[in-house]
């Protein structure tokens, strides 16, 4: 699997979308930091953490994971690679777990690079009070709200198969990112797998009165379901050249 | 016993109500090279990717070197090494980080086996070059490297000459004939250039409407071309009454043409008498010529046939 996941950050090389993703990891704190230097939206680093983290996995990261999803799994088919891989000869079932895990490190890699420039571009703003446990439980609450709402990706897997074009993923993603803004407040928002990951992970799930043994298995649920169409749409059906 | 390298039984392929390969029994030979020869859409390329699994049959059995592949896919797959249609690479990347990714997955990476292929096919100094500025001829041969870099004992080649320049068909053309003569590869390569398969293979299948509608051997198809004799004649009609007289019958033993021009199809030994026949008669023979048939008709009345 090393060798796999390794070839997958090598496919990247001079890969735009994957400068794109890293660009769109900084927007949130660069919004943030518009804010804070045009309207003085947060004076201290707890607030700057607290409003990146949320803008990144309850709205951002909706959008941004769409479009890395139908980039890593679309481009198979677009750029007619899949044919090649195949006969190399790898086992769909592999393919599909290397991407899985690609898709995880890259999420990983964007979860850095969002924590990491906001402690940057707080520090650029002059905040007040930083200390190394408070970008510590900062990194970790966006760590895992972005992985649980990886979870919840795995559907996306599956129409970035059926439909190989990017757009339909892209216009999902952007759907779904509206209805996080909707739905966020409501009384049923703890339901909705793309909201619940953020809401678990501040802690916000404890004024919904939905458990939290309810978002997780809103999570798992949405994950196995994902994993299991992709899974047997990907090795039943015949390559598309 | 031959030993085949492939062989199919009653291999089909249906999608929804269209039948595009019908109970196919191809039989490929170890060490030969099997030229499949059929128009567009004549099943080629199914077969092809259901050979090589990307495409599962709705019928019948694959046997890939004697083996199932469905039971031994990473055994079989990894002796064989194709390119179905247009080979397919990732376009940011060069043609040697491209062949990297393929060896590295297929674990038998070596930069020295990488640096030689791209020799061998003549694209040692684009290696650095990324694949999408790449022009038509080179991504193939880049295809045919990736097929060949690992030393297959099979080659599944789908019309692998499509878009290379007279040049280039005549380099992958030497190439194929001395993997398969000095190496003893097995290659099978489609094509719907007729020419390019009579040049290249020892065995061809004839491929029409997803039926495989003859495999034979180089050898073999010589004498089963139609040989005829032909006569370019000033009276047609006169010519045609003559061989009438000697109960030779229209479209079975002789066809004509209005320009003047008459097929004698059966009793070729006697050309030298119906010519004396005719210059006895009055008629001018301008030109009698012994033709055989070319593997365009031969196809054509194949086809027509079937």
């Amino acid at each position: 699997m090393l060798t796999f996941i390794e070839m997958e950050f090598l496919k990247l090389k001079r890969s735009n979308i994957f400068l794109l993703s890293l660009i769109g990891a900084i927007t949130p704190p660069l919004l943030m930091f518009i804010a804070v230097f045009a309207f003085g939206e947060a004076n201290s680093f707890e607030a700057l953490f607290t409003n990146v983290n949320m803008y990144m996995s309850a709205i951002f990261a909706v959008l941004l994971f769409s479009i890395i999803i139908s980039y890593l799994f679309g481009r198979e088919y677009n750029e007619h690679t899949l044919k090649t891989m195949l006969t190399i000869p790898i086992s769909r079932g592999k393919f599909l777990m290397s991407k899985y895990v690609m898709f995880l490190a890259w999420v990983l890699i964007l979860t850095a690079v969002t924590s990491i420039s906001t402690a940057i571009l707080g520090f650029i703003l002059g905040l007040e009070g930083f200390t190394l446990k408070l970008f510590i439980d900062s990194f970790a609450q966006l760590l895992y709200a972005n992985v649980l709402l990886f979870l919840t990706f795995s559907p996306f897997v599956f129409l970035s198969l059926f439909i190989t074009n990017m757009v339909p993923a892209m216009v999902g993603g952007a759907g779904l990112t509206l209805v996080n803004l909707m739905v966020y407040s409501q009384s049923w928002a703890p339901y909705v797998p793309w909201v619940c990951p953020y809401l678990i992970a501040s802690g916000e799930i404890a004024i919904y009165s939905a458990g939290v043994d309810v978002s997780y298995g809103v999570i798992l649920a949405t994950f196995l379901i994902g994993l299991a169409i992709s899974y047997i749409y990907f090795t039943k059906k015949d390559v598309t050249l | 016993m031959v030993d085949y390298v492939i062989e199919t039984r009653n291999l089909s392929k249906k999608y929804s109500k269209d039948l595009v390969v019908d109970s196919l029994n191809m039989h490929v030979e170890k060490g030969k090279i099997y030229g499949l020869l059929g128009k567009n859409g004549a099943g080629k390329t199914t077969t092809m990717c259901m050979l090589l699994n990307l495409t599962y049959p709705s019928a019948g059995e694959i046997l890939l070197f004697g083996k199932d592949p469905k039971k031994h896919s990473k055994e079989i797959y990894s002796r064989v090494g194709s390119i179905i249609e247009t080979p397919g690479f990732y376009e940011n990347l060069s043609a040697y980080e491209n062949l990297k990714i393929v060896s590295k997955l297929r674990g038998d990476f070596d930069p020295y086996c990488i640096k030689s292929v791209l020799e061998m096919v003549n694209l040692e100094d684009a290696k650095s070059k990324k694949y999408k500025d790449f022009s038509l001829g080179m991504k193939q041969r880049l295809g045919i490297a990736a097929a060949i870099m690992h030393n297959p004992d099979l080659l599944i080649l789908d019309e692998p000459i499509n878009g290379l320049d007279p040049f280039g068909i005549k380099e992958i053309r030497a190439l194929l004939k001395r993997l398969s003569h000095e190496f003893g590869i097995t290659i099978l390569i489609s094509s719907h250039i007729l020419s390019e398969i009579e040049n290249i293979a020892d065995v061809i299948g004839f491929m029409d409407e997803g039926v495989l509608i003859e495999e034979i051997s180089k050898g073999d198809l010589h004498n089963k071309l139609d040989k005829f004799v032909e006569f370019e004649v000033s009276d047609v009609d006169l010519a045609v009454m003559i061989l009438e007289k000697l109960e030779l019958k229209e479209n079975k033993d002789f066809t004509y043409a209005n320009s003047g021009i008459i097929r004698l199809h059966s009793n070729l030994a006697l050309r030298d008498k119906f010519n004396a026949l005719f210059v006895k008669s009055g008629i001018d023979v301008r030109k009698v010529n012994l033709c055989e048939e070319n593997l365009e008709d031969f196809f054509t009345r194949m086809i027509n046939n079937n």
